[in-house]
């Protein structure tokens, strides 16, 4: 997970290297167990969160050509390769109801969240809109954040050479492209076996379109769930790859439909893997890392897009490809003609360097663009919801805000300490929350461009954050994260409720706005800003320095918000958190999925309850943990 | 720069042992190391030693010492500060290993030779100099120390393991036998500092920026004088960091205090050593008060660096009345939770504890034990920050210590947030230098090693005789869990700041980025001829196909599966790009219609005329935002000072009323030295010392009773027992711990520990107890919350 390039590999049973010994030496079933009783439930405000299940992914035996080790020195210092441990992509295939957007946009004061939306809805990671439906909000003259005012347009668009080739596909947009090889069939030494279920189209065609399909990497395996099944510990289809692991994959919720599924997959070995699962096709991309070589940590459909997607490198990178088109050996090419572009090496930190811009003119083979961010490991980003903004953590603990549209990077923001692991946007993008190694969540404001508050309770690194679009509108919302102390835990942010600072507290700020409150506690701009100084022969595009690089805040002066609910939810380090509109779902390093149903709709006066009153009390919420 | 070479070796398709050049196998042409191999660059040798990378030689579950002092070493503060007490000693004053005729030393250039190979790397050196140099790795050498060659295959003939490194570290030399000592070159007696002195002294000075230390007469001293460390068994590692820093400072402070006395006795008796009269000149103040503040300055160095301040705040649950007592430490002992970070560690360590039951807290205002409520907060930060993590737990039902493998992740970076409010720079940044790893499972035996990072080599494997240079993420390998054996015991955080980590991380990532170019394109040159098929190489199939199709991409793909490999390898890809867009571009560009273009290229501008005025308009407004943030800054940073200034004026008034009412002088104003709140109490603890080393001078010197001021931590579970119940459970304990190492319970003399977490307010009977203090906090907590 953290060294720069994978030999061969040693299967370490958790997502860090130097474990010794392996998984198990024969292939096991996943297992589906039930757990019940009071420490299998989480206490909130709302109500009771119940544990329905605890699916457990069986972690695969290593590849017949990795020879076991006995006793293995524990300081070797044979670098091992980068690992995860289960992360999951989850999908519904019917579509989604444009309410979505009325959830968040309406500029009513009251609030909307009694009137959830009956349709299912993907994860705040998810992006929401359309880029038609971006444009009909914006023409009912709701515009919450400045960069709303205009539509935003498609990555690529200004680009000819992008269009047509986008243009072949419209003439029959029902009929999906589907990858060329099989991988049932294939030979490649990259895929080990694919295991299909014997009732594999029975059980597709069982399938509810309301159901849950989900994808999960668990060690040198990668399996297709069906979460809504009666069966669902067994796998629809699992592929196991001979020495790659899978640590990112993404689903395409642009191209979903009942017959085909777009997933794509980032490899240990910086391979990617275009998989369509309903055809058993795929596709191997920046095979053998001619483009980049370095591992893929995190990786994403575009908004809105059928064929772009933009993977994470290890480097620092990353990298939209278009899944249809071929690898090409890549050099950076010396951008003269965009005028976006600065390549100053000089600035290299506080501007993004673009070695491939979109507006390239040679976009016949991949990437489409290449940019390189930092130099150092990125660690995860997320898509603002406007699809104009990317957000980005890295390992050096920095947090930044690209323009991705216009390839240029707009803040850099630096964690407390230690690097950053997880990031996501609010579902109205008007917050970014991020989690890292100083055991703390962090709510950024886009607008104010700064840090909100620090969130404090987790007992170890964050590694996973989300909202709970479920349980936000336009001025509460509720974050999830879970972290490597196995725990889960809740937030209720709320705009007007935040806890003053020591320092803030002596101001007297009674009458001013609340977003104003929020900027005075803005920080100073103290030695580091001045340091990198800003070169003259920076184009008109790119903004003032002073105006990209933020210092950290000191604890002093930062809002303090402490959990709603704190819980001990696994045995071993968590990975990722989900919100579904029925449930929460969390996965850990060693393979369990579980799922924790929502409150019954019993309680009904729950939504009134204003979440603001449970995070100003809940102070002590922190103890409850197991 | 600094890992590079050694990322690139890690990273090699072969093993890192045989990784480049396995082409020849001379047996006469020893291949170089990882560390020569990343030395391969160094400049001329550097007089501070900070391009120093020596071994210690094992002699025998001597590792804990090995470990420990390569931190140290690496501590530049701290090894600046020893080499350079009482002053910088010539280095022609000093003996060193290379006049002796020693055997095993196979570097014995003359001196002259110094400036002139210094800038030969170290293997060419070892090789022209080493006297057995026909053979110095394929022969093994039979070395006192090491463990004996058994013949036949071992594991240590196998060359990737560290037995073998080792042997080949021994082997290669020079070894350094630390069998003397200058100690009357510094004008001082003998003792732990000055062969500390003597080790790093031998390591700067030599020719060779690689070798093997063989520390004989350090250990010789420290067996000597504590009982503790004489049997052949594994010690602790932060036992003997603890004793070794106090060792230091104990040692330190008792030179001065004789220069003072020798100061005070005449000025004419000239001292033999022309150092110690050039020190006495430069101090010979006549008047004895700057003698002292002298040598004050001089001997607070340890504490200048490791040491920090807590604040135990404890108030009573009966009268409510809240006493504050600072106590001074050296490090920290924190206890784990399974699955937790460093950074909740210390949270955890401050938080609230209950003193209650048989932990009752004796209560001055209101008078008897009372139930109480403790918090320990970090007032001082330390330079260097000790962290030790508490692996090895007391066990009440197998009545010993065990080994916790409990996960616990530790960032390379940290800032503390259990600090007091009125705490200087409560923000300060820490940075991870050194990591002490204990391997085994269990307490009473296994194996140390550090991992250390080096100023300008990256981070380094210290592992008895072998020095091996790592990867950053390798120092992430020892957070610990099950089947873990490998679990970082002892961490060394130092302060630095954001701009020196910035620096640092580019630097590092500058490394990687070249590195991770570097292998990329050697895998792919290799795999062209070998793979054929399926993966063949694209940028060659790729060329044939300048203007494919979309549709025909993906079957020129399969094509290529099956169809040899194509004509020239030597065809660069470059080519086809090149070629392709001339092609590609009028052809496509021709397709569009004038009009349509014209009316793109319209709308495009309105477009953008508006994302300009927009752009505008926003970055005004974040501009005035700006502004009015940083006014609001100002005035905020004004009324913060006006505040604290405030509060401190208040804590100053609190402080004289305390001291009022137990009769002292009112408090100081605050140090400037150091910004430390040392106040009249520290000084007179340390006088008193003083006199108490005076008085039982000679007996202080032997035995146990060193220890007492070093191991609170451990001992951290008698120190809240009343004295009735600690007697017994020391004697239990004594009676359960056959093996002496790591329990170190105090000796049933041993007045005051057991009572410090009772006593509130430091009183001036009892000075020894505040001395004790100091050192090595850590604490137990009576609730425990897993």
């Amino acid at each position: 997970m953290f060294s720069v390039l994978p030999p061969p590999p040693r299967y370490p049973t958790v997502g860090y290297p130097g474990q010794p010994g392996g998984g198990p030496l024969i292939e096991t079933n996943n297992t589906l167990t039930h757990p019940t009783g009071p420490e299998h439930q989480l206490v909130v405000g709302e109500g009771t969160y119940v544990l329905r299940e605890d699916l457990h992914l069986a972690t695969p035996p290593p590849h017949p050509s990795e020879a076991p080790v006995h006793n293995p020195n524990p300081l070797a210092t044979t670098p091992s390769p980068p690992s995860a441990g289960t992360k999951l992509s989850v999908v519904v295939i019917a579509p989604r109801q444009q309410s979505y957007q009325r959830l968040y946009r309406l500029d009513t004061s009251a609030s909307t969240r009694s009137q959830v939306p009956p349709s299912i809805q993907e994860s705040p990671h998810e992006t929401n809109s359309q880029a038609s439906d971006a444009g009909s909000h914006s023409a009912n003259g709701v515009a919450p954040s400045p960069m709303d005012g205009v539509h935003a347009p498609a990555f690529g668009e200004g680009n000819p050479l992008l269009s047509l080739v986008n243009g072949k596909d419209v003439k029959d947009p029902l009929k999906r492209r589907k990858p060329k090889s099989n991988i049932v069939k294939s030979n490649s030494s990259f895929v080990s076996r694919v295991i299909p279920h014997e009732a594999l189209s029975k059980r597709l065609q069982d399938h509810s379109p309301n159901g849950l399909y989900a994808f999960a990497n668990v060690n040198r395996a990668l399996q297709w769930l069906d979460l809504s099944s009666p069966t669902k510990e067994e796998h629809l289809t699992k592929i196991l790859f001979t020495k790659a692991h899978a640590i990112c994959h993404d689903v395409n919720q642009t191209t979903k439909g009942p017959t085909h599924i777009d997933v794509i997959m980032g490899f240990s070995t910086g391979d990617i893997i275009w998989y369509e699962p309903m055809s058993q096709k795929y596709v191997r991309i920046n095979k053998n890392g001619v483009i980049n070589g370095t591992a893929v940590s995190d990786i994403r459909w575009l908004p809105n897009s059928e064929n772009l997607f933009l993977a994470a490198h290890m480097d620092g990178s990353l990298i939209v490809y278009d899944k249809e088109k071929e690898d090409a050996l890549f050099v950076a090419e010396d951008q003269a003609p965009a005028e976006n572009v600065a390549p100053n090496e000089k600035e290299r930190k506080v501007s993004l360097t673009v070695k491939k811009s979109v507006n390239s003119k040679n976009q016949k083979t991949n990437p489409v663009a290449y940019w390189k961010v930092s130099n150092s490991k990125i660690n995860a980003f997320a898509f603002s919801p406007d699809c104009r903004h990317i957000a980005v953590v890295s390992e050096d603990g920095s947090f930044r805000i690209i323009d991705f549209l216009k390839e240029q990077l707009l803040h850099l923001y630096t964690s407390y300490y230690g690097g950053m692991m997880c990031v996501c946007w609010s579902p109205d993008g008007r917050y970014i929350v991020t989690g890292g190694q100083d055991d703390l969540v962090s709510i950024w404001a886009l607008e104010d461009s700064m840090l909100v508050a620090r969130c404090q309770g987790h007992n170890s690194w964050v590694t996973a954050v989300a909202f709970d679009p479920w349980r936000c509108d336009e001025r509460n919302y509720r974050i999830g994260s879970v972290g490597e102390d196995c725990r889960l835990l809740l937030w209720d942010f709320s705009v007007g409720m935040l806890h003053r600072p020591r320092a803030a507290s002596v101001r007297q700020q009674r009458n001013s706005v609340t977003s104003a409150t929020l900027k005075v506690q803005n920080s100073r701009t103290n030695g580091s800003t001045s340091r990198l100084r800003s070169n003259s022969n920076l184009t008109a595009a790119s903004l003032d320095e002073e105006e990209i690089v933020h210092p950290v805040e000191p604890r002093a002066r930062t809002a303090i918000l402490p959990p709603v609910m704190a819980k001990k939810v696994d045995e071993h380090p968590l990975c990722w958190l989900g919100f579904e509109e029925d449930c929460i779902l969390t996965s850990c390093a060693n393979g369990h999925i579980r799922t924790w149903d929502r409150p019954k709709e019993a309680a009904g006066s729950d939504d009134d309850e204003p979440s603001t009153t449970s995070a100003s009390v809940s102070a002590s919420a922190p103890a409850s943990s197991a | 720069m600094a890992s590079f070479f050694g990322r690139f070796k890690g990273n090699g398709p072969a093993s890192p042992a045989s990784s480049s050049t396995p082409a020849k196998k001379d047996p006469h042409l020893p291949q170089p190391t990882p560390l020569e191999k990343l030395l391969a660059d160094a400049g001329p040798i550097r007089g501070d030693g900070s391009d120093k990378f020596f071994g210690f030689e094992n002699f025998g579950s001597t590792c804990y010492c090995n470990s420990i002092i390569q931190c140290l070493y690496y501590s530049v503060p701290f090894r600046e500060q020893v080499i350079n007490f009482p002053s910088r000693s010539p280095p022609e004053a000093l003996e060193r290993p290379a006049t002796g005729p020693l055997p095993r030393l196979n570097t014995d250039i003359s001196p002259l030779a110094n400036g002139l190979n210094s800038s030969v790397s170290p293997k060419g050196t070892t090789a022209l100099a080493s006297p057995n140099a026909a053979s110095p790795r394929g022969k093994p050498t039979t070395t006192p120390g090491a463990v004996t060659n058994p013949q036949g295959t071992k594991p240590e003939d196998n060359k990737d393991s560290p037995e073998y490194k080792k042997k080949m570290a021994m082997a290669a030399g020079p070894v350094l036998t630390m069998d003397y000592e200058n100690s009357q070159a510094y004008g001082m007696s003998e003792s732990l500092f000055t062969s500390l002195k003597d080790i790093f002294e031998a390591v700067i000075a030599h020719r060779s920026r690689i070798g093997v230390v063989s520390p004989n007469k350090f250990l010789e001293i420290l067996r000597r004088e504590n009982e503790m460390f004489r049997t052949p068994m594994h010690q602790d590692a932060h036992e003997f960091l603890n004793l070794l820093l106090n060792e230091v400072v104990e040692n330190v402070e008792q030179f001065s205090k004789q220069r003072v006395t020798e100061i005070a006795d005449s000025d004419s008796k000239s001292d033999s050593n022309p150092l110690s009269v050039t020190s006495t000149q430069t101090a010979s103040g006549p008047d004895r008060t700057s003698a002292i503040s002298m040598t004050g300055h001089n001997t607070g160095w340890v504490h200048e660096l490791f040491e920090g301040t807590l604040t135990s705040e404890t108030r009573c649950l009966t009268c409510e009345n809240t006493s504050q007592r600072d106590e001074a430490f050296l490090d920290l002992s924190v206890d784990l939770d399974q699955h937790s970070s460093v950074t909740s560690c210390l949270r955890k360590f401050s938080e609230e504890e209950m003193l209650c039951e048989r932990n009752k807290f004796h209560c001055d205002n209101c008078g008897g034990l009372q139930e109480a409520e403790k918090r320990m907060k970090i007032k001082r930060l330390p330079k260097i920050l000790a962290l030790h993590l508490k692996r090895f737990k007391y066990t009440e039902d197998l009545q010993r210590l065990q080994k916790l493998f409990h996960r616990v992740v530790y960032p390379y970076y940290l800032r503390l947030f259990n600090t007091t409010d009125d705490a200087e720079d409560p923000d300060r940044l820490y940075e991870l230098y050194a990591v002490v790893v204990h391997i085994g499972g269990g307490p009473y035996h296994g194996h140390y090693v550090s991992i250390i990072k080096t100023p300008d080599r990256g981070w380094l494997l210290f592992d008895d005789e072998m020095v091996e240079p790592v990867d950053k993420a390798y120092v992430r390998n020892f957070f610990g869990g099950e089947n873990v054996l490998a679990c970082a015991y002892v961490l060394f955080y130092q302060e630095t700041t954001l701009e020196a980590m910035q620096k640092e991380q580019e630097a590092e990532d500058v490394a990687a980025a070249k590195q991770a170019t570097e292998v990329h394109q050697e895998p792919l040159s290799a795999s062209l001829p070998k793979q054929n098929g399926f993966t063949n190489g694209h940028p060659l199939q790729h060329a044939t196909t300048p203007v494919a199709e979309n549709e025909d991409q993906f079957a020129s793909l399969d094509h290529a599966a099956t169809a040899p490999p194509l004509s020239h390898p030597s065809h660069h890809p470059l080519e086809s790009i090149v070629t392709s867009i001339p092609i590609l571009n009028p052809k496509k560009s021709n397709l569009q219609s004038k009009t349509d273009k014209a009316q793109r290229a319209k709308e495009k501008k309105e477009q953008k005329a508006a994302q300009k005025e927009l752009e505008e308009q926003t970055r005004q407004k974040r501009k005035e935002m700006e502004i009015k943030r940083r006014e609001n800054y100002k005035k905020q940073e004004e009324d913060m000072r006006a505040a604290l200034t405030a509060s401190k004026l208040s804590a100053k008034l609190d402080e004289d009323r305390r001291r009022k009412e137990a009769g002292l002088p009112p408090a100081p104003e605050d140090d400037d030295l150091f910004s430390v709140h040392v106040d009249e109490k520290e000084k007179e603890k340390d006088k008193d010392k003083h006199h108490k080393d005076k008085e039982n001078g000679t007996s202080k010197g032997g035995g146990l009773s060193r220890f007492r001021p070093s191991s609170m931590s451990i001992r951290h579970k008698p120190k809240f027992w009343t004295t009735k119940d600690k007697e017994k459970h020391d004697s239990a304990m004594d009676a359960g711990d056959q093996e002496p190492p790591l329990p170190t319970t105090p000796l049933p003399h041993t007045p005051g520990v057991e009572t410090e977490g009772t006593t509130p307010i430091a009183t001036p009977d009892k000075p020894e107890k505040e001395k004790k203090n100091r050192f090595s906090l850590g604490r137990k907590k009576s609730t425990f919350h897993l």
